[in-house]
């Protein structure tokens, strides 16, 4: 095993310890409910990495299939009584049904236009959500359920949460690191190369479409349990700008950058909170900053340190003939 | 009825108008500036700021309101755009005209309050005009200004044909000497200047409010997919367009639906031609 | 060696004595969470009534406290944003163990926060006005101070039906989630009294013209307009169109009508006349012109910091923060002590405490403070220094 790959092992596995004693060492549950926080996201993030960051499709309207999958999670959780495994099952399938919708227009319209499509899908479910309060509770909200014993305790519903990040992380990297990883690349990069070297354009993109829907869609059951409450007013379109840009301050086309935008674009309006009223300025202030400084992301900018610690060692690759073997050759063939 | 058709029509212009500063912008960087409705809502905000707060007269006010919107408009370029182009990365400049966007927002609303404020008469005008009232002409008055002046810029001045000629081919435009940074800079401040006179002129229709923002990037956007990228006749239509629909489907459906019609008429029109009713065709590389 | 030993431990004893003293004096101030939406929607409002907070909380700890501990307010913006008010109710519940948590004010929010504060078992002093907010049963420590929504509604139906005898009427209202649920409830309030309004619309808040809507109301041969919308920019423009159409016809709304960002955004004084919203009894002139004594105290402490000339936002928001403190402080020295269990006792056990903003009442099972007898209808018209005048009965 290389140098690099035996660090990564052990940053993984460093990394997963942290995780799962994290009830232990995270001090209060203010902590460890913001940690759930993170990882509900980052089942989300997940998926929609996929579809920005490796088929570089501009979807600001993720938003939309949050609520979508955490409404549908209290309707047949909640009011129906369903049993929330069963629900979260169902509000995946629909997720992935409305990411393939979300995913059409794609097809047809420019990197732009796209991205104000899906802001508009974003707008419409808030009003069909407003429009239907007989459904949706209007204004008033719905009551998220909760999952049954062992996950009803906070720390419970952390390790579930936990555990399915841990599983779409590892469907998302074995996507990534694949053929169809390369395929979605190749999409982003040059779409017209891709067809010609026979890339499914069609097919690949509305299949990130349907998976980053289906990983919504856990992520709504898991976000609806976790804040107990769900209102309209949660779903605001900053929440999908949110999602975008952790992907792009993560770095495009790779899985850590991602995560890690999303730790630090979650913990830091907590660590403003004093700020009060010049919280959101200074978020946005953030925001410009990073962008224009770390524009390939953090992805990228851990890349550049960790040339700078453990530089890659050039191996010299000399070309020597061998010329003994050259004459036998050319002797033989005279 | 007719006060549906004309206040649709008031409200559309606006809409007209920011789609109109989106094509000049376009033109000569290829961005879509996510500040742009921002620049109407300062127009509006400082228009008001300068008549109530300082009692300037609305004639300097306006030439006030004008100069910061330039200023914003040349801010957007050299903070948001210029860097952003060099690195030819379609995602970064949606991101770094958000991000500035939202700065500004929030700025504002620190320092102008969260409530709309009121936006002084400009010309006496009694109350009970009905709907030869000034707010609704002067929103739509200044669309067709802006576009005619847009018209006889491109057509007449030495710095408009350098406009076009970027818009066409920016490399061989740079190869026949013309600086397009500089170029580039002037188009966002000219399409500051006329962000800020649409905003100061529809102040009395949507009052000093810090929020418009976000709403008028999206429905001037919608206006001018609709009418089509790059066409001024195209941004008229598609503005009127879009604020006549809203206002009927709100007058005869009520408000909830609102959104989910203005946009359904967006995608209906993008999937039957996608590039917008006057737009020019885009051709596909292959 | 011997020497050693005997310097670590004075060493440990004095570094426990400090910690002991330390917690000790951490103990001695009563924490209390504001959870405020200090930018964003409703920001006005939050603003005011940040002002009372604070004033309470100044004035209470240069008396020496509660029970000789000092308040130490921690202040969050959750910017009108449900997620953030979540996180910042568990911040301050786990990480910064507040003793109480006031507010937040935007009803989104409180439906959100109050379930987490009641499993922390938190007192919570709620401000928001939904009325699926108070439970006794779910949430046994969350006390309203605050009128409910149904008060609100109430109020101003019975003046539409009762004093000013009016059966047509026209109901307008935002597309919120609170304008439409407060229309729904306005409208099931209205079918008891066996009356249908001729017209119902809901508009996007932000709306520029409601021309088209007004004209339709008034040729459903509508005799009062009701408007249950919270944005001062909608219920100024349906007030100005109402003026220049020459109708008129009384308009009856949420209590946001009477504020007077209202008032600049008028085109003429007169589009503020007859136009009436609920009141406070409180935050109202009697015959004589005079303020309740409580609110007149207040008011004139209130001048100084409100930049001395006249007070130019409504009363009421101030008079309701400086209560909500004032009732934190009579809960702990009625149970004396900030042990949440005995606070719950003492709040239900609460009748008549003379705040400024009302006179609340709590009971096992009564969870809103709000007096009905507190209501009334003011008329938009007469806001002077922060209050108003009953409008015509």
């Amino acid at each position: 095993m290389t140098g690099a790959a035996h660090s990564k092992k052990i940053g993984l596995v460093l990394g997963a310890l942290l995780v799962v004693t994290l009830p232990f060492w995270a001090g209060d549950q203010y902590q460890l409910h913001l940690a759930a926080l993170i990882a509900v996201y980052w089942i989300l993030v997940a998926g929609l990495n996929l579809v920005v960051g490796f088929t570089g499709q501009l979807s600001v309207g993720h938003v939309g299939l949050l609520s979508i999958s955490a409404y549908t999670f209290a309707i047949l959780g909640g009011t129906l009584g369903w049993n929330p495994y069963l629900a979260m099952v169902a509000a995946g399938g629909l997720g992935g049904l409305c990411g393939l919708l979300l995913g059409l227009p794609s097809l047809r319209l420019p990197g732009f236009y796209f991205a104000m499509a899906t802001m508009a899908f974003a707008m419409i479910v808030n009003e069909l959500v407003l429009a239907n309060p007989q459904l949706t509770g209007g204004g008033i909200g719905l009551p998220g359920p909760a999952f049954p014993a062992p996950f009803d305790t906070p720390a419970g519903l952390y390790y579930l949460v936990a555990a399915l990040a841990a599983g779409v992380t590892w469907l998302t990297w074995n996507i990534a690191r694949r053929m169809w990883g390369r395929a979605f690349i190749s999409i982003r990069d040059n779409p017209v190369a891709a067809q010609a070297v026979g890339v499914p354009v069609l097919r690949a993109k509305l299949s990130a479409f349907v998976f980053s829907g289906v990983t919504a869609g856990f992520a709504g059951s898991a976000f609806a349990s976790l804040q107990s409450y769900i209102t309209p007013d949660t779903f605001v379109f900053e929440l999908s700008l949110f999602f975008f840009v952790c992907i792009i301050i993560g770095g495009r086309g790779s899985l850590i950058g991602p995560f890690l935008g999303v730790v630090v674009l979650t913990a830091l309006p907590e660590m403003a909170a004093p700020l009060a009223k010049l919280g959101n300025l200074f978020y946005g202030v953030l925001l410009l900053v990073v962008v224009l400084v770390v524009p390939e992301g953090i992805g990228r900018m851990l890349e550049l340190i960790g040339e700078r610690i453990r530089p890659r060692v050039a191996r010299h690759e000399a070309v020597k003939p061998d010329l003994a073997r050259l004459t036998r050759v050319l002797a033989e063939q005279a | 009825m007719t006060t549906v058709l004309v206040t649709g029509l008031a409200i559309g212009m606006l809409y007209a108008a920011i789609a109109l500063v989106y094509n000049v912008m376009f033109s000569t960087s290829k961005v879509l500036s996510m500040t742009t409705g921002h620049i109407a809502m300062l127009g509006g905000v400082f228009g008001a700021y300068f008549m109530q707060v300082l009692q300037i007269h609305w004639v300097l006010a306006l030439a006030g309101s004008v100069v910061v919107g330039a200023a914003f408009g040349a801010l957007t370029e050299v903070l948001a755009v210029r860097r952003v182009l060099q690195r030819s990365d379609e995602h970064l400049w949606l991101l770094s005209t958000l991000a500035l966007a939202t700065t500004v927002q929030q700025g504002v609303g620190l320092w102008w309050g969260t409530e709309p404020k009121p936006f002084p008469r400009l010309i006496p005008q009694d109350f009970s005009a009905g709907i030869a009232d000034q707010k609704y002409w002067l929103p739509i008055g200044a669309a067709i200004l802006i576009a005619l002046g847009l018209d006889q810029f491109y057509r007449r001045t030495m710095y408009g044909k350098l406009f076009i000629a970027m818009s066409e081919d920016a490399f061989a435009a740079r190869a026949r000497g013309v600086s397009t940074d500089r170029v580039r800079l002037l188009s966002f401040v000219v399409s500051g200047v006329l962000g800020s006179f649409a905003g100061f002129a529809a102040g009395q229709l949507t009052f000093a409010f810090f929020a418009l923002g976000h709403v008028l990037t999206l429905s001037g956007f919608i206006a001018l997919a609709v009418g089509g990228l790059g066409s001024n006749v195209g941004a008229l239509i598609g503005g009127a367009a879009l604020g006549l629909l809203s206002a009927f489907a709100s007058y005869y459906f009520g408000g909830e639906y609102q959104q989910t019609i203005a946009v359904g008429v967006l995608m209906l029109v993008l999937l039957l031609k996608p590039e917008g009713l006057l737009g020019a065709k885009n051709v596909r590389p292959v | 060696m011997k020497h050693c030993w005997v310097r670590a431990f004075k060493k440990t004893m004095m570094a426990a004595t400090l910690m002991a003293l330390a917690n000790l004096g951490l103990a001695q101030t009563v924490k209390i969470g504001w959870l405020s939406s200090l930018t964003g929607p409703l920001s006005v409002a939050a603003q005011s009534q940040n002002l009372g907070v604070q004033m309470a909380v100044d004035e209470i700890n240069k008396g020496g406290g509660i029970l000789g501990r000092q308040i130490e307010l921690l202040t969050r913006d959750t910017a009108g944003d449900p997620t953030k008010a979540v996180n910042f109710a568990q911040q301050l519940a786990f990480s910064d163990k507040v003793q109480f948590v006031i507010g937040p004010v935007n009803s989104g929010e409180a439906l959100a926060t109050t379930p987490v504060l009641a499993r922390a078992g938190i007192p919570n002093v709620l401000i928001a006005v939904v009325d699926e907010l108070t439970d006794p049963v779910k949430y046994p420590r969350a006390f309203r101070v605050v009128s409910t929504n149904q008060q609100w509604i109430s109020t101003a139906n019975d003046y539409a039906l009762k004093t000013l005898k009016k059966k047509r009427i026209a109901v307008i209202a935002d597309t919120t989630g609170f304008g439409a649920a407060t229309a729904k409830t306005a409208i099931d309030m209205m079918a008891r009294s066996q009356v249908t309004p001729v017209y119902t619309v809901l508009l996007d808040p932000n709306k520029t013209d409601v021309a088209g809507e007004m004209s339709k109301a008034r040729e459903a041969n509508a005799d009062l307009v009701m408007a249950w919308t919270s944005s001062t920019g909608l219920l100024a423009r349906l007030l100005n169109t109402r003026g220049e159409m020459g109708w008129d016809v009384p308009v009856i709304g949420h209590p946001s009508m009477t504020a007077p960002q209202v008032r600049q955004l008028l085109n003429k004084p007169e589009n503020w006349e007859n136009a009436f919203a609920p009141g406070y009894r409180t935050i109202t002139y009697d015959a004589d012109g005079k303020l309740p004594e409580r609110t007149q105290a207040l008011e004139d402490r209130m001048r100084a910091k409100l930049g001395g000339g006249a007070i130019d936002v409504n009363m009421w928001w101030i008079a309701m923060g400086y209560d909500t403190v004032k009732v934190i402080e009579h809960a702990v020295k009625s149970a004396g002590s900030t042990d949440p269990a005995a606070v719950q006792k003492a709040l239900e056990n609460t009748k008549a405490y003379p705040g400024v903003f009302a006179t609340y009442s709590w009971g096992p099972t009564q969870r809103n403070g709000f007096p009905d007898s507190d209501m009334v209808m003011n008329a938009a018209n007469t806001f002077k220094d922060g209050s108003f005048k009953r409008a015509p009965y």
